[in-house]
């Protein structure tokens, strides 16, 4: 193909797509086993990206219909029903078939008649969702077999990335940050959030994007918590839904955006200030200096063998209020926006004790420093464990606080 | 229902001397009809997840994500109580309309703890024996139990959706400013339509006027591909460059108030050649033909007959499905057969998008409209041209 007409896009040549989808498929195959499985059946867009098929768009509402359904055996063999075939990867072709819309009884009768054939004398098959019909229909339609919660085997298939999954990751967190240039540059007063995400999405599509899956999030965040919205927490406000509300001189912007790369997630968050000259005063400074201070305790935690609550500890130590309450200091990410594993979380110690850390686990760090009167910082940081410690994914800087 | 035939002022910025889209209106007649439906169903609450019921339900402007998520009871309507619950993400009171109080706002949790300890304070919630839902995960199958040992849990999925695809006027409203987006959005991609731009572009130009214009939430992020030789059409917008000549589907919708408006058409790149146009008249045939058989009482089969009585091929993919806060089912041509076609019946109110894709002579022209099925006649409501 010609590639001279293209936009400048990210460079893919170090990602081996077949190698990812042949190494995920054994990881799910594996998981199944272990969790004694006949099939998974797979209603979500994350979880079929895992298993290699994509669908055209994401959507928030026409996912339900557009209906997705793959049926993966234990041995391997895989049934996708799909309106998006070209989307489909490394199935035989007489095994893709059109779409079956589970939203009804005809749908779901189809899809159990299906799974009747495909793994004949099951005992025990996972599902990520059920629809309204499949809740009254499938025990009836599917005798003898068990319905389990298809976590039991993705959830541990997906928990560390393989070498090409973490170049996604790397490449969806860098056509965000590019995208993200433009967007910084633009933030002076008088400009909407709307338009800085046209400006994000311009950018970020022409860079090779797949989806968007969060609505760009340009947090106008007051100083104080009495001076925001109410919230449940008592803490201030975050994340709220953007619209065409002005950012003004010496708003304090925290955006939050999400873009999807080969089905991978992005999470790019930092703090920015509205004006004509960005200069932010000693004492928010003072607070990124502080956040300095956890980001580098928490790196230096992430070593394998060591759990998620030892990194919760280790950052407690130097600051002991280091997120808002309805974050954590860290959470997964990879084929969702937000998945295990969960660090510093309202799960408890106790939980979090029990996960270690295994080479290859991906996670986003997002720790804020607030100061009630003074505002905050916040930066999310991208990393993935290594060997010996960890590496950054994310590579943009901390204007206008450096 | 009467359709207003006036020439409609649509636009996204308030205006002093009345409302363009009346939103209170608007969602006090959505409760009433959700709180009928309960009643006629039998039903102490809902559980509700999928956002446009939480939306229909609620009147909420949240933060919108996309793909599927897994099924949590984001919304509980309680009828003994009529109070409406809603689990924000941010734990912030912004975005709940003024009916629902800051009380009956709770936060959003990964912890099943939490979420049991904010349903069980849901006053009414522990005494409802008949609880609708509109999906599970497998999770919250074995878990909701714990927080309303009671209740029986009943799909109700189907009755939503049939409660939602017949518009009250304030829904159309705020379609028709969903359809005005989607169409400028649209227009500046195919305005971008030329040799040597790549696809990704189209898409670029599409989401950056949709935002410029005020909504970053996208029905759907769109279609811009160019067609194949046979005719056939890919779905996903890749990275390869237009020629000229090409024939480029340029397919999308924006949401407004949680409404979709969506369209699709197929552009060329260059000077349209008289196949092109060939092939638009034909597609301009059947999309006649079909809406001349949108009237009230016609099933979804009566349009899969008018397709089949021009003689084009029928598309493997539904010709007909409803709009109204997303995408509402199918209605004719998909795969749940004819029975199914048989069973979906237009009523006065309905939005529907009507949809085909005529191939042949080395090319295709897949293209989309919406329409309002009025008593007596439908009124277009998409107005883009062609690309011929």
């Amino acid at each position: 193909m010609d590639n001279s007409a293209q936009p400048q896009t990210i460079d893919a040549s170090t990602i081996d797509f077949a190698r990812m989808r042949h190494e995920r498929r054994a990881r799910l195959r594996a998981a199944m086993h272990s969790s004694g499985l006949d099939a998974v059946v797979l209603l979500g867009p994350s979880n079929h990206n895992y298993v290699g098929i994509g669908r055209a768009f994401a959507d928030a509402a026409r996912v339900h219909h557009e209906t997705v359904t793959v049926v993966f055996r234990a041995d391997g063999a895989i049934h996708v029903w799909t309106p998006f075939p070209e989307a489909v990867n490394d199935v035989d072709v007489a095994q893709v078939h059109r779409e079956i819309p589970l939203e009804y009884d005809e749908g779901v009768d189809a899809l159990a008649r299906a799974i009747r054939e495909i793994v004949p004398g099951a005992s025990r098959i996972g599902f990520d969702e059920l629809t309204s019909p499949m809740l009254g229909l499938l025990p009836a339609a599917l005798p003898g077999v068990e319905i389990v919660d298809a976590g039991i085997a993705i959830g541990p298939a997906r928990l560390c990335k393989t070498r090409d999954e973490i170049e996604c990751m790397r490449g969806a967190q860098r056509i965000n940050e590019i995208a993200m240039y433009d967007v910084e540059a633009a933030l002076r007063p008088g400009v909407r959030q709307n338009e800085l995400s046209a400006i994000l999405f311009r950018r970020a599509f022409e860079l090779g994007v797949t989806w968007s899956c969060i609505d760009p999030i340009w947090n106008i965040t007051p100083p104080a918590r009495a001076l925001g919205t109410r919230t449940t927490n008592g803490d201030v406000g975050f994340p709220l839904a953007s619209n065409d509300r002005f950012i003004r001189e010496g708003d304090l912007v925290l955006p939050d955006t999400g873009l999807v790369w080969n089905g991978y997630h992005s999470d790019f968050g930092k703090t920015w200030i509205c004006s004509v000259d960005p200069k932010p005063s000693p004492a928010l400074r003072d607070c990124y200096r502080r956040w300095c201070d956890v980001i580098a305790t928490a790196y230096a935690a992430i070593k394998p063998g060591r759990s998620c609550g030892d990194i919760a500890r280790d950052v407690a130590a130097v600051e002991a209020e280091y997120r808002l309450q309805q974050f954590y200091l860290a959470h997964g990410a990879g084929c969702d926006s937000a998945e295990p594993p969960f660090i510093g979380s309202e799960l408890g110690p106790e939980y979090e004790d029990t996960v270690e850390l295994v080479p290859g686990m991906t996670f986003v760090l997002e720790p804020v420093i607030w100061v009630d009167g003074v505002g905050g910082y916040r930066s999310e940081e991208v990393v993935g464990v290594t060997e010996d410690g960890y590496e950054r994914l994310s590579t943009y800087g901390y204007t206008p606080f450096e | 229902m009467t359709i207003e035939m006036l020439t409609p002022n649509i636009g996204t910025a308030a205006m002093e001397d009345r409302d363009r889209v009346d939103y209170r209106g608007l969602r006090a007649a959505r409760h009433e009809r959700v709180t009928a439906l309960m009643d006629r169903l039998g039903l102490d609450a809902l559980m509700l997840g999928r956002e446009a019921n939480v939306r229909y339900a609620s009147g909420a402007r949240r933060l919108w994500t996309a793909s599927s998520r897994p099924f949590g009871p984001t919304c509980v309507v309680v009828r003994a109580t009529g109070r409406v619950h809603l689990m924000t993400f941010s734990a912030s009171y912004e975005g709940a309309p003024e009916e629902v109080p800051f009380e009956d706002v709770f936060c959003n949790s990964f912890n099943p703890g939490k979420l049991l300890e904010a349903l069980l304070a849901i006053p009414g919630l522990d005494r409802a024996a008949r609880i609708g839902v509109d999906g599970f995960s497998v999770f919250m199958r074995d878990f909701l139990p714990n927080a309303v040992p009671q209740a029986q849990f009943i799909g109700v999925a189907d009755e939503l959706q049939a409660l939602r695809r017949t518009k009250l006027p304030a829904e159309l409203d705020a379609i028709r400013i969903a359809i005005s987006i989607a169409e400028s959005a649209l227009y500046a991609a195919a305005r971008e339509v030329r040799d040597g731009v790549s696809e990704k572009t189209l898409q670029a130009a599409y989401l950056d006027r949709m935002c410029t214009l005020g909504t970053s939430q996208f029905a759907q992020q769109g279609t811009f591909s160019v067609i194949a030789a046979d005719g056939s059409i890919r779905w996903i917008t890749g990275n390869g460059a237009v020629r000229d000549g090409d024939l480029v589907v340029l397919a999308g919708g924006a949401l407004w108030a949680g409404y979709e408006g969506s369209l699709a058409r197929t552009w060329s790149a260059g000077t349209p050649s008289p196949t092109h146009r060939r092939r638009h008249e034909r597609w301009q045939r059947v999309i006649d033909a079909l809406r001349a058989a949108s009237r009230p009482g016609a099933t979804g089969a009566d349009l899969v007959a008018a397709h089949e009585a021009t003689g084009e091929a029928t598309p493997p993919m539904p010709i007909a499905y409803s709009v109204g806060l997303g995408h509402e089912g199918p209605i004719a041509g998909s795969s749940l057969g004819v029975q199914f076609d048989r069973n979906q019946r237009l009523e006065a109110g309905n939005v529907i998008a009507l949809r085909t894709h005529v191939r042949g002579d080395g090319g295709g022209y897949f293209g989309e409209d919406m329409i309002y099925v009025g008593d007596d006649k439908s009124e277009l409501l998409t107005t883009l041209g062609y690309g011929v």
